[in-house]
Formats: C-alpha cells, structure tokens, sequence
C-alpha cells in the first residue's frame, strides 16, 4: 500500500485494477446466483440408456438434451448391450436403480415391471405425450404402459438393386412371396451373386429371421407367448417352420458360403456393398446404407408363404425409456422424458442422428432420402405388426434361438431337430422361470385380445 | 511360553481376517445363492433345485465336456514350451529376439488378441486366403463358423498364446542352471537329445508341474475371454465353444439367474478342486524325493 504524503491511505492502479474487477466479478456472480440457486433446488436424476451403439448421435443428442435442460440435473451413463437388463435389475433390487432407465421391447422389460421395478407411465406422463410417442403393444400390461417411445424400428428385409438389375430381376418390384423370393435367388445364382444371407456368427441374425418368419404362421403375438407357457408346442411343424425356411435355403446353396463366420453387421454390409442379393436388417440403418449405395437399397417385408393373419405385414419395433420404481423423484423424471419429446428436442434428435424420433407429432417431410421416406411410409405410417422376437424369454433367446439357427445354417441340424430343440429348452426354461409362468400366461391372453 | 505361541498368530490376524473376508465372504455367499432363487439380489430358498436343474439339462455337460476337451492342450502346450525353451537354452543365433517375440503373445490382452485371430479366421479371412492361394483349398475351412472345427481353433489360440508363458517359466530355470553339467554332458559325448531328456528336462520337474497345474487352472476356469470373443459371445456356433465360464456368465448377466449361475460356480469350483488337489499330492511327492 502506498501511502500519499496527507497521510490518508489512497488507491494505487494495482488496487483500483482489482476493486474493479471484484466488483466485475460480483456483479458477474449475481447475475448467475438466480439460476445457478435454481440449479442447486433442481432435483438430479440419474439416467442409463443404451442406443449409441445401434444409432450414433443418440449421446450427441442426450448431452445436448442435458445441457439444455435446467429443471432438473440429468446424470447419463451409456451402457454395454451385454448389461442393459441385467444391470438395471440387480441395481432395481438393491434399491438404486436409475431415476430412468432404456428399455428394450417386450420381454426384455416385462420381467422387470413383473419384479415390479417399473413404473407405469400413463398416469406420470402426459396422456398426449405418451400416446404420441408411440409405445408398442409390447409395452402394455394388464391397463398399464411402462415405456414411453424413443425411436422407431423397423424390421425389414433389403436387397441391393444393382444386383437385381444384373440378375435380369425387377429392382422396383422385390419378390412377394417365397416362391418368387426362390426364383430369383436361382436368376441371382445364375449370375454368379450370393443371393441371400448374411452374418450368423454372433446369432443376432437367427433372432431377426425367426421374428420375420414365425409372424407368417402365427394369428396374434399371444399365440407365440403360447409357445413358451406351454399351451402350444414347437414341435408342431407350423412353429418350426421359420427354421425349415433357413434348412431351404441352405439346401439350396443359396447363403452365403462365410455366414457363419461373419457378423450380423458386416453381413448386412455385403448387401449394401454389393456383394450378397438379400437379407433381414432394420430402419435406423437404412439411411447410411442408402447413401453409401447411393440409393441402391431396396426394403421389402418378408416374401410371403405363411397364412397366419400376420403374414406379410410390415414389423415395427421401438426402443424406449422408462421410469423406475426405485425414482425418488418420479415425477420430474417423467417431466424430462416429456422435454425429450418436445418439439424442439425432435428436431435435435433428427439433426444429431440423421433418424427420426418415435412420435407421432414429428414431421417426417425432412425425410429428404426417397428410400428412406418411402420405407418409413410402409412401415411407419401403414398397418403394422410387434416384432415377435420381443417375446421370447432370455433362456430361450440364448439357448435355443441362436444356436438353433447358427446349426440349421451350418447343416448340423434340420428345422425339425431345430423344433425339438426349441420345444426342449422351452420346457426348462418353464422349470428355471417358475414365477415368471403365470406372467406370461396372463401376457399371452392381452395379446390375444 | 503359551504367549510366546500365540504372538505370531496375533500378529498375523488382522491379515487373516481381511483374507477371510475378502475371500471367504463371496465363498459363503455363493453357496447361499446356489441354494435359493435368486433374482437381482435376494430370492426364496430352493433347496438342490438349482442343482438338480443344472444337472439335468444337457447344455451343462456340453460346457464342462468342452472344458475338458481343452485340457488336449496342456500336454501340448508343456511339449511345445519344453521344446522351444531349451532350443532358446542353447543360444541359437538370435535368441534373444526370439524369446522377446515369443512372449509377445502373453503380454497382448486376450481380446484383442482373440478379435484379431476371429478376422484372420474368417472363412474369407487371411488364412483360408493363404490356403487358396498356394493351392490347399482342401485345408481352407471355415474355422470360427464351423461347430466341428470352432473349439480347436480356440484352442489352437489359447496354445499361442499361454505357452509363452511356459517358454518363459523354463528358460528362466534353464539360465538358472549349472551349466557345468551340460558341458560335461557334452564332453560325454550326450547329443542334443539326450542332454535334453538325461540333463535338462529332470532339473525342470518343479517349474513343469507348477506349469501344468496353471494350465490345467486355466483351461478349467480361465478361457473366458477367448470363448467370448471368439465364440461370438455365447459359445457359439450352436453351442460347440461354451464352456462353463461362459455359462455362468449367461445365467447371470443374459438370463438372470443368479441362483443357478452360483450353483454352476460350486460345481466348477468342485470340479477344479478334484483335479487340481492331486496334482498337488504329486507335487508334495516330487519335493520330498527332491529332499530326500
């Protein structure tokens, strides 16, 4: 301090600089304390999701939806696909699960809202939020909804164009049915082209096949849960059938020779890189693929030989988020998922994922690419049908639906053997799942309804 | 006198209890789990159902058979170290390097590893290439993708990689020899197989069975990260590459049941017990000859 020759204590430069900075700084500060003290009142929720994996952009989209969000403190963790049920379950038992947690369709959240670690939505949520947002059918039980809709998926069969037209086929009409489907498999041969196929090695594409293929025989999704509480039988040759399609093809040379070596992804990638004719894939994937083929992807559903009332009818999935019971703060749990759906976050989402979000509010006319819009027309805005893949109980899933068509595919196995295995593995997982039994008897009868 | 007893006990408590609870507490609580239905975290008590299911469903024994086939590979593998280890010993030119490029593999995370070998042996994959290419396409199989070929190629993998270690286990007690010994071997007129069989393979007797029992540890309950990757994450195709590991995984992170991924542990822990405990018992035999 330098002091001035009156004696009094005066301001030096150095000490002027710093009282008005400080003054900067408070008054900076004050400006701040009001949202800042909000900030601190807001509740903090936790929330796991997983999607990053099968949708890039969706942890682009969540951070920006976090940062932007000022009623409450949003904590997110991205979880492995080997945890996501898992994980929340052990966590729902110990009393700390999420405040939100991602959830597949189907059974792969229904065993947990019979554990009773969800809660309904309708009720928490908006009704019009929730009803626009499109949860599944898959997502009810007794009078109850317990996902609200995140993004949509279809379930498609494509095939690449260039190989049609160099197959003599007509690549705007795909087979419909799977007489026509086996003809033109036969002209792709001709041709020198692996017809169809893909990647089996990690068994995902024995789930998608099965989920296309068993929808042709079967009148409602109930009639396929019959198949596990034990009121139908797999042995019947109507249930085996999707692997006696699989035997078919395989007996006719027409998978691909490395797709039991292969991927479900780098399987699909032979189509769209013009290497393999046809196979099973999903929506979310379509508008990449149609760029890197530069629009030479075609979708089509499932050619057609079932007679069940499902038979020919575009799958539509959708992946989801919901509440947990253990939320100690429920309700602003249910009011960000109800900011997720806003319209300003829609668009965030399509702009950060290049797909659209599960709501029936969304505008798709920024849907610029003709395969995409005209895929999502068919199987977004038309009669669809639930993927019944999503009933299949885990047991079954592991022990039975993958290995069995990794084996019909590979020849160790016809689709009857597969049929009794299937009937097999369905008995024990009734004998290691005896509280769950009565669940899906009672789901079956919903989804008969 | 009783005091002066009793004092290193003392001392050493506090360790022991941390051991007993570090090791012994998820001991116990296994066991528990295996008796009851677990879901999450708690469930009712079951009695041996658990058990009994387990033993009865044929998958089961497939993973422990498969577990069992793989053991093919520990007289392999302690041939195979054997045998380079003490071509290593002899100082042939470059060695050095060759004992760094040996134990590569073994400092390399399996999955990584493993990912690599999936790629390589892809039924298109560079391997079946090479075969191709000069000509034994009779040889190019689909190595991963095949269920009667897929668990000997992981075990071909696990061969790779975890003999490194036993290369490295019998060199270091080779280069800890006298080697006035083998010189007089030499001097005898012993050629390189009889300075192997008569000199240096009885100096290795600790260090191989110590070898063998870790292998044998591993091939029971250490293949994991092998099978997972390269069976595409549930031991497949089919079921031809699940093995225990991987079905305790299944039953606790896929499936969600606990009570039956514990009984599963128990009875792995059994099996590796009853193989393992002999193997000791000789190794108490061999020390007190080696004494004697």
């Amino acid at each position: 301090m330098t002091t001035k020759q009156n004696g009094s204590a005066g301001f030096s430069r150095r000490k002027l600089l710093q009282a008005s900075a400080g003054l900067g700084a408070g008054a900076a500060l004050g400006g701040l304390l009001p949202s800042l003290s909000a900030r601190a009142d807001a509740p903090t929720l936790n929330m796991w999701w997983w999607g990053e994996q099968e949708l890039p952009g969706l942890q682009a989209f969540l951070d920006d939806s976090v940062k932007a969000y000022s009623a409450a403190s949003v904590k997110t963790m991205l979880q492995d696909t080997a945890v996501v049920i898992s994980q929340f379950q052990t966590a729902a038992a110990a009393g700390n699960a999420p405040d939100i947690q991602y959830l597949w369709n189907g059974i792969y959240h229904m065993e947990s809202v019979w554990l009773g670690y969800l809660k309904p939505l309708n009720g928490l949520l908006k009704d019009d939020v929730l009803k626009a947002s499109q949860p599944t059918l898959l997502s009810h039980f007794g009078n109850n909804i317990y996902r609200m809709g995140w993004y949509p998926q279809p379930m498609i069969w494509i095939y690449n164009k260039d190989l049609f037209d160099k197959a003599g086929l007509d690549a705007d009409s795909p087979p419909k049915t799977w007489d026509e489907m086996l003809a033109a498999c036969d002209k792709l041969k001709a041709k020198g082209i692996e017809p169809c196929g893909g990647g089996i090695q990690d068994g995902y594409w024995g789930e998608w096949f099965f989920g296309h293929a068993l929808a042709q025989q079967i009148d409602s999704t109930g009639e396929a849960i019959d198949l596990f509480t034990g009121a139908r039988d797999f042995r019947d040759p109507k249930y085996y059938d999707p692997w006696t399609r699989i035997e078919e093809l395989r007996k006719h040379d027409f998978l691909n020779p490395d797709m039991s070596s292969l991927g479900l992804y780098p399987g699909i990638d032979l189509i769209v890189t013009g290497k393999l004719g046809m196979g099973v894939s999903v929506g979310a994937r379509v508008p990449a693929d149609s760029k890197t083929s530069k629009g030479r992807i075609g979708c089509m559903v499932m050619p057609v030989y079932g007679k069940g009332k499902m038979a020919g009818k575009p799958i539509l999935d959708s992946q989801g988020l919901g509440i947990s019971t253990n939320s100690k703060n429920p309700e602003a749990a249910a009011a960000f998922l109800e900011y997720l759906q806003s319209p300003e976050r829609l668009k965030v989402f399509w702009d950060k994922t290049g797909w659209i979000p599960a709501n029936s509010n969304f505008d798709t006319s920024v849907i610029e690419d003709e395969v995409v819009k005209s895929m999502w027309k068919s199987w977004g805005q038309s009669e669809n049908i639930p993927y019944v893949s999503n009933v299949v109980p885990g047991q079954f899933y592991e022990q039975a639906l993958l290995p069995a068509a990794q084996q019909v595919v590979q020849g160790q196995i016809t689709g009857e053997q597969a049929g009794e295995l299937a009937a097999k593995i369905a008995g024990e997982w009734r004998d290691f799942n005896p509280d769950m039994v009565e669940n899906y008897k009672k789901w079956a009868k919903d989804l008969s309804a | 006198m009783n005091r002066s007893r009793i004092a290193p006990y003392l001392y050493i408590l506090p360790l022991l209890l941390l051991l007993a609870f570090v090791f012994g507490y998820p001991l116990v609580r296994i066991f528990e789990f295996s008796f009851k239905q677990v879901r999450g975290i708690n469930g009712p008590w079951v009695g041996w159902a658990n058990y009994k299911l387990v033993l009865g469903q044929d998958l089961f024994w497939d993973s422990a058979l498969h577990n069992l086939f793989l053991l093919i590979a520990v007289p392999v593998m302690v041939g195979w170290s054997l045998l380079i280890s003490i071509l290593l010993y002899e100082r042939i030119r470059g060695w050095k390097l060759y004992r760094v490029i040996l134990f590569v593999p073994y400092i390399l995370a399996i999955p990584i590893i493993a990912a690599v070998m999936k790629k390589v042996f892809q039924f298109s994959g560079p391997v079946n290439e090479v075969l191709r290419w000069i000509g034994l396409d009779f040889l190019a199989l689909d190595w991963i993708g095949s269920s009667d070929v897929a668990l000997w190629t992981v075990m071909l993998l696990i061969i790779w990689r975890e003999s490194a270690l036993g290369i490295i286990l019998f060199l270091a007690r080779l280069l800890s020899l006298d080697e006035s010994l083998i010189e007089a071997a030499r001097l005898e007129g012993a050629n390189w197989w009889q300075r192997a069989r008569y000199v240096l393979i009885p100096q290795m007797k600790t260090v191989i069975e110590f070898y063998v029992v870790i292998s044998v540890i591993t091939m029971l309950s250490s293949v994991f990260s092998y099978v997972y990757i390269m069976g595409g994450g549930r031991g497949g195709p089919g079921t031809s590459t699940m093995v225990i590991e991987l079905y305790i995984f299944s039953a606790l992170v896929k499936i969600s049941l606990p009570g039956i991924a514990s009984a599963v542990s128990v009875l792995l822990f059994l099996i590796s017990l009853l193989l393992i405990v002999p193997l000791f018992a000789v190794r108490r035999q061999a020390y007190r000859e080696e004494v004697e």
